[in-house]
C-alpha cells in the first residue's frame, strides 16, 4: 500500500481548491489509520502531513500520542518531525508529555549534536512544570557541550524552564555569567538575550553584570548583541544612576562612528530615555568640535524622521517623542518638520506626529495646530459629516462671522467658499458628496482611534496647565462645539466635561457658551440624533444644564423652555431627562422675573398661555411616566428611573400651578411671585468644589453614621402587600387586591410623595394639596466652625489668584438643606478639574452639585 | 522575546505559523486573518511598523516585510527593537534564499517543514540565537547530511528536480 507523502498532499490540496474541506476530511481519516500503523516511516510521514494541515488550522491533538512515538524514532528526520509536531501543536494541559520526560532525557544526552539541538528546541516550546523541573539539570548540564551551537540553545532553552520552574533561576544565574565570557561570540549574544528578558521582571538582580556588559559594549562588533545591550542599559540606568556616566562616553562613541542605522537608532534612544543626555559631559563629534551630548543626539535624530525612508522617521518620531518630555527645549524648533508629518498618509507615523506635535503646544503654534487637526477631521473620506439645519446659525452669523480666528471655523467658512458658494450646510454635504462619488477609500483620518486621538490632542492641548496655552477662549469653546459635530466617534463625555468646565471656570466665556449651548439644543437634528447613552445627549444634557445656570447672561426668552422639553425627551436616561427638567425651571422663572419688568396686559397674557401650555405639556409627561397603562413604560422603568425625573416634573408643576394661580386675575403689577421665583435658584452661586473637599469635612461629635436613622425598614413584602386595614381585616384577604392595585402601589413605592398608608386614600390626594414649595423650610447651617481650615485656607489662596471674577467663600459655607425629596442631579460626576488660575495641577474638583 | 513569526501571502494563505506562546489553533487562526487584513493593505511606502495587535495582548507590535507575494511578520513585545528585527527578517529571508537558490513562494509551499528548520536555527523559542548567515546555513546542513540517506527513495520533488539538496 502507497500512502500518500507531504508533496502528495499539497499536490492534492492545490488541485481540489474546490472541495478543500472534503479533500482534507479524506486525508484525515487516511492519516488516521496510517499513524495506527507500526511502521514508523509511515507514521512520522503522517505526522507531518499533520503538521500541514495544524498550519490551515485542524486540530490535531488527537494525534498527540503519535507525535511522541515519532519523537522516539531512532531516525534522526522521523525523530525532527515528531519534535516540530510537539512544538506545533502540543499545550500545557497535553498529558501524553509525561511520557516523553525519558525520550527527551535520552536525546538530551546524545552523542548526536543535532539530536540534542532538536530536544532542546522542543523542550523549550512544550516545557511544562513538571518537564521543568524534571530535566532542569539535564539541560543544565549541557551547558558545558562541546559545541557552541548546543551551548546557546541551552541557555534559552534553562530561561524557558525557568519560567515555568522558578526555584532554577538561583542556578541559571552563575551559568549567565559563565557563558558571558564564551569564546563563542553567538552564545555570549545568547546569554545577554536571556539576561536582558529576565533583567525585565527584576533588573536590580542583573546590576553586577553591568561592569561585564559594559566592556562586552565597547569590544563587540555583533549589532544584534549590542543593540540588546544597549536597550538592556536603558533599563538599568534609572536603577543606577552612576551608569548613566560610565555609559555616556562609549554612547557617544557608538553614535558617532556606526553606520547601523538599527544600533544607531537604538543609541539614542537608550541616551534619551535613560537620561544619558542628561550628564554634563561634553562630546566630540565626528569633526572634532565639541558638542552638547543632548544637541548630538537631536542632530542625530533629524536624519531619522526627516528621512525618505518610512521606517526610520517612524522610530525617528517615537524617540523625538520621548526627547520632547525631557528637553522640550531641543524639540521646539522642529515644530514645521512634525507638522508635515501629521499630514503623513501612513497612520503609524502620523499617530506618533500627534503625540509628539501635541507635546509642543504653546501660545503660539496652538492655532495652527488645532487648524490642522480640526481640517482632518473635516476632510474625511468616509465618515459622513452631520450637515445640520441650525449650524449655520452657529457658524456664519455670531461664531463664524464674529470669530474668524476660530481655526475650525476659517476652515469651514473657506470650504464653504470653495464649493457652492452657498450656506455651510451645503458646502459640507457637497464635500460629504463628491469625496464619495469619487470613491476614494478610507483614509488615515477615517480610522475611529486616529479620531479619538485627535480629538483628545485638541482637547488637551487646549486645557494643559490650566489652559496656559490659550489666548482665546470664545475661540476654545467654539471648538469644542465643532467638535460635537465632525468628532465621528464617541468623545460626548470628554467634549461635555470639557464645555462644563470652561464655562463654571471662565467668567468671561460663559456669556459666548450659552449661547453656542442654545443654538446646539436649537438644532432639531442634532437633537434628533440624542439618545440615551450617545455622545450627543451628554453634550446636550451639559448644554442643557448651561443654559438652565446662566441663561440669566442671555435676554429672556419663552422659546428656550420649550427647547429643553424636547420631543427626543423620552429617549434620555433619568439622569439627563431630571438635568433638562431643572434647566426647564430656571429658564421659565428667570424669563417670568424678566417679563415681570416690563408687565401688561400683553404680557400677563402671554405668561397665562406659556405657563398653561407647560403645564399641559408636563402633565403629558407625568402620566406617561406614572400611569399604570402605559404598557411600555412598565413597572420595571418606572422603579428604576422615575424619582429623579417625577419628584422635578412634579416641582414644575407645583411652580407653574402657583404662577397660574398668583396670575389668574389681570393685574397692573406683575405678581410678587413671578419675580421672586428665581431667587429660587441664584441665591447662591455655584463654583467648583474640590473633589477633596468633603474629606476635609469632619465628622461632628455625637454624630453615628453607622446607625440607621428612623425605624429599621419594613422589608419589600411589606410594602408591596401592606397588612390589611384594621377596619374589617376579614373583608379584604390579600389575594383579593387586584393586580392593578399592586402595581399602583409598587410603582408608587419610590416616590417621595406616596406615603403607604395602607389605603388607597393617599393615591387621592391631589398634588395641589401638597405644601407648596414656598412653605419648605430652610434651615442655613454654618459650616464654619467645623474647622475647615484648611480647606477654606487654600480656597481663599486660590480666590487671590483667581483672574476671572472673585469667589464668595462665605457663601459656599452655607449650605441650604434640599427641599424634600432630596434627589441631586450630578451633573458631571467625578470630573477632573484642574482650577482655571492655579499655575499647578491642582486636587481634582467637581463642578458643583446642584439641588 | 519575539511572541510569534507568521508566513502569508497576499490572500492571507498560511505558509508558515510558529507561536513562541502556547497558544490554540482557532485563536491561531484569528490572529492570522487579523493580522494579514491590518497589514494587507498597507502600501508599500508606508513604513513596517504596527502598533497593538489585539489578539496578542497590548504589549505587542507587529513588523513586517513584502517580499513579491509573501508577508513575513514577527509579532514581538516592548523588549525587541523594530530596526533590528527588520534587519533579522532580511537575514532569516537571504537564510532561506541560500537554501532554495531564489527562493519562492512555491518553495515555502513544498518545503514548509524546512522552512520550519532554518527558522529554528535563528530563534529558539522567542529568542534570537543566530544572526551570522555562515552559522545558520551550516547548522541547516548538518541536519540536512543527517536525513539524506532517508528522503533517498524515488519520489522526486520540486526541490530534488532543482537539485537544491
Amino acid at each position: 500500500m502507497f500512502e500518500k507523502s507531504l508533496t502528495d498532499l499539497i499536490q492534492g490540496l492545490r488541485a481540489n481548491k474546490r472541495n478543500e474541506a472534503e479533500y482534507i476530511q479524506k486525508s484525515l481519516e487516511e492519516i488516521q489509520s496510517e499513524v495506527q500503523q507500526s511502521d514508523m516511516h509511515c507514521k512520522s510521514t503522517a505526522i507531518d502531513k499533520l503538521n500541514y494541515l495544524h498550519m490551515l488550522g485542524y486540530d490535531t491533538n488527537w494525534a498527540n500520542f503519535n507525535a511522541v512515538e515519532v519523537m522516539a524514532s531512532p531516525r534522526f528526520g522521523e525523530k525532527r518531525k515528531g519534535y516540530l509536531a510537539a512544538a506545533q501543536s502540543f499545550h500545557q494541559e497535553t498529558d501524553v508529555l509525561m511520557l516523553a520526560t525519558n525520550l527527551i532525557r535520552k536525546d538530551l544526552a546524545s552523542s548526536n549534536a543535532m539530536e540534542v539541538s532538536v530536544a532542546l528546541d522542543g523542550l523549550a516550546q512544550v516545557a511544562t512544570p513538571e518537564l521543568a523541573t524534571d530535566l532542569f539539570d539535564d539541560v543544565a548540564a549541557v551547558l558545558g557541550h562541546s559545541r557552541p551551537f548546543i551551548r546557546k540553545r541551552a541557555l534559552v532553552c534553562l530561561y524557558r524552564l525557568v519560567l515555568k520552574h522558578p526555584e532554577g533561576l538561583h542556578a541559571l544565574a552563575p551559568q549567565l555569567r559563565e557563558r558571558l565570557d564564551d569564546p563563542d561570540p553567538s552564545v555570549v549574544s545568547s546569554a545577554v538575550s536571556v539576561i536582558c528578558e529576565l533583567a525585565r521582571t527584576n533588573p536590580h538582580n542583573y546590576l553586577p553584570l553591568a561592569p561585564r556588559l559594559y566592556q562586552l559594549m565597547n569590544s563587540s562588533t555583533n549589532n544584534w548583541m549590542l543593540i540588546k545591550i544597549v536597550k538592556l542599559f536603558a533599563s538599568l540606568t534609572p536603577i543606577e544612576p552612576r551608569l548613566a556616566k560610565k555609559l555616556h562616553g562609549p554612547l557617544s562613541q557608538l553614535i558617532c562612528s556606526t553606520s547601523a542605522m538599527s544600533l544607531l537608532y537604538e543609541c539614542i534612544h537608550t541616551a534619551v530615555v535613560g537620561d544619558i543626555i542628561g550628564v554634563p559631559l561634553p562630546v566630540t563629534d565626528n569633526v572634532g568640535r565639541e558638542i552638547d551630548f543632548a544637541e548630538l543626539c537631536a542632530r542625530k535624530l533629524v536624519f531619522f524622521y526627516e528621512s525618505a525612508d518610512h521606517n526610520l522617521r517612524y522610530v525617528g518620531l517615537v524617540t523625538l517623542g520621548e526627547l520632547q518630555a525631557r528637553r522640550p527645549e531641543l524639540v521646539v524648533n522642529q515644530y514645521e518638520t512634525v507638522l508635515k508629518c501629521l499630514d503623513d498618509p501612513d497612520l503609524s507615523i502620523r499617530m506618533r506626529a500627534l503625540s509628539v506635535i501635541s507635546g509642543m503646544a504653546t501660545r503660539r503654534t496652538l492655532d495652527r495646530t488645532v487648524k490642522r487637526l480640526m481640517s482632518q477631521l473635516i476632510l474625511s473620506n468616509t465618515i459622513r459629516l452631520q450637515p445640520v439645519a441650525s449650524l449655520p446659525s452657529v457658524g456664519s452669523i455670531e461664531y463664524g462671522g464674529k470669530y474668524n480666528g476660530s481655526a475650525a471655523d476659517s476652515d469651514l467658512m473657506a470650504m464653504a467658499t470653495d464649493a457652492t458658494g452657498a450656506s455651510l450646510v451645503s458646502a459640507r454635504g457637497s464635500i460629504v458628496q463628491s469625496r464619495q462619488l469619487t470613491g476614494a477609500g478610507p483614509g488615515p483620518a477615517d480610522s475611529p482611534e486616529y479620531r479619538l486621538l485627535v480629538v483628545e490632542a485638541i482637547v488637551d492641548m487646549c486645557t494643559r496647565q490650566s489652559y496656559g496655552n490659550l489666548s482665546n477662549f470664545e475661540w476654545y469653546v467654539a471648538v469644542l462645539v465643532d467638535l460635537v459635530y465632525t468628532a465621528g466617534v464617541d468623545v460626548g463625555q470628554l467634549l461635555s466635561e470639557k464645555i462644563l468646565d470652561v464655562t463654571v471656570r471662565v467668567r468671561q466665556v460663559r456669556e459666548f457658551s450659552v449661547r453656542l449651548m442654545r443654538q446646539m439644543l436649537s438644532d432639531r437634528q442634532l437633537v434628533g440624533r440624542a439618545t440615551s447613552g450617545s455622545s450627543t445627549a451628554k453634550v446636550l444634557c451639559t448644554a442643557a444644564y448651561i443654559l438652565g445656570e446662566y441663561c440669566s447672561l442671555l435676554s429672556a426668552n419663552s422659546e428656550d423652555i420649550a427647547l429643553l422639553l424636547p420631543e427626543c425627551f423620552e429617549k434620555l436616561d433619568g439622569e439627563q431627562q431630571a438635568t433638562f427638567i431643572q434647566a426647564a425651571i430656571k429658564v421659565y422663572t428667570n424669563w417670568l422675573r424678566d417679563v415681570a419688568g416690563y408687565w401688561s396686559t400683553e404680557v400677563w397674557e402671554l405668561v397665562r398661555a406659556v405657563t398653561s401650555s407647560i403645564i399641559s405639556q408636563l402633565s403629558d409627561l407625568l402620566s406617561a411616566r406614572t400611569g399604570e397603562g402605559n404598557a411600555l413604560g412598565g413597572i420595571v422603568a418606572v422603579a428604576e428611573l422615575p424619582l429623579q425625573v417625577t419628584s422635578r416634573l412634579r416641582h414644575f408643576v407645583e411652580i407653574t400651578k402657583a404662577v397660574s394661580v398668583a396670575t389668574s386675575n389681570p393685574s397692573d403689577n406683575a405678581p410678587q411671585l413671578c419675580l421672586e421665583l428665581h431667587e429660587l435658584f441664584t441665591a447662591y452661586e455655584l463654583n467648583p468644589v474640590s473633589a477633596a473637599a468633603q474629606g476635609k469635612v469632619p465628622i461632628p461629635d455625637g454624630l453615628d453614621l453607622d446607625s440607621p436613622i428612623g425605624g429599621p425598614i419594613p422589608d419589600t413584602e411589606h410594602i408591596m402587600f401592606p397588612p390589611p386595614p384594621p377596619v374589617s381585616p376579614e373583608s379584604r384577604p390579600r389575594g383579593s387586591q387586584s393586580g392593578g392595585g399592586r402595581k399602583q402601589r409598587r410603582s408608587h413605592k419610590n416616590e417621595p410623595f406616596y406615603l403607604d398608608g395602607g389605603n388607597d386614600a393617599g393615591h387621592a390626594r391631589s398634588l395641589a394639596e401638597l405644601p407648596d414649595v414656598d412653605d419648605i423650610p430652610v434651615v442655613q447651617l454654618d459650616l464654619g466652625g467645623h474647622g475647615s481650615e484648611d480647606a477654606a485656607k487654600t480656597r481663599k489662596k486660590k480666590k487671590k489668584s483667581t483672574k476671572h471674577g472673585a469667589t464668595k467663600r462665605e457663601r459656599r459655607n452655607r449650605v441650604r438643606t434640599p427641599s424634600p425629596p432630596p434627589a441631586p442631579v450630578d451633573i458631571a460626576g467625578d470630573e477632573d478639574m484642574p482650577d482655571v488660575s492655579a499655575p499647578q495641577p491642582q486636587p481634582h474638583s467637581t463642578p458643583p452639585a446642584q439641588h | 522575546m519575539i511572541k510569534s513569526v507568521l508566513i502569508f501571502n497576499q490572500l492571507g494563505k498560511p505558509r508558515l505559523i510558529k507561536f513562541y506562546e502556547q497558544i490554540g489553533t482557532t485563536l491561531q487562526q484569528e490572529i492570522l486573518r487579523e493580522i494579514h487584513a491590518l497589514v494587507a493593505k498597507r502600501p508599500d511606502t508606508q513604513c513596517n511598523f504596527l502598533e497593538g495587535c489585539r489578539s496578542m495582548g497590548t504589549d505587542s507590535r507587529i513588523i513586517y516585510r513584502h517580499y513579491a507575494t509573501l508577508y513575513f511578520v514577527f509579532v514581538v513585545d516592548s523588549s525587541e527593537s523594530e530596526l533590528g528585527i527588520l534587519d533579522l527578517i532580511q537575514v532569516f529571508v537571504e537564510a532561506l534564499d541560500r537554501m532554495f537558490e531564489n527562493v519562492c513562494e512555491l518553495d515555502l509551499i513544498f518545503h514548509f517543514d524546512e522552512i520550519h528548520y532554518i527558522l529554528m536555527e535563528v530563534v529558539e523559542a522567542g529568542m534570537v540565537i543566530e544572526t551570522n548567515l555562515t552559522e545558520i546555513s551550516r547548522a541547516v546542513n548538518e541536519g540536512k547530511q543527517l536525513i539524506k540517506p532517508a528522503t533517498d527513495h524515488s519520489r522526486l520533488g520540486i526541490g530534488a528536480l532543482r537539485g537544491f539538496v
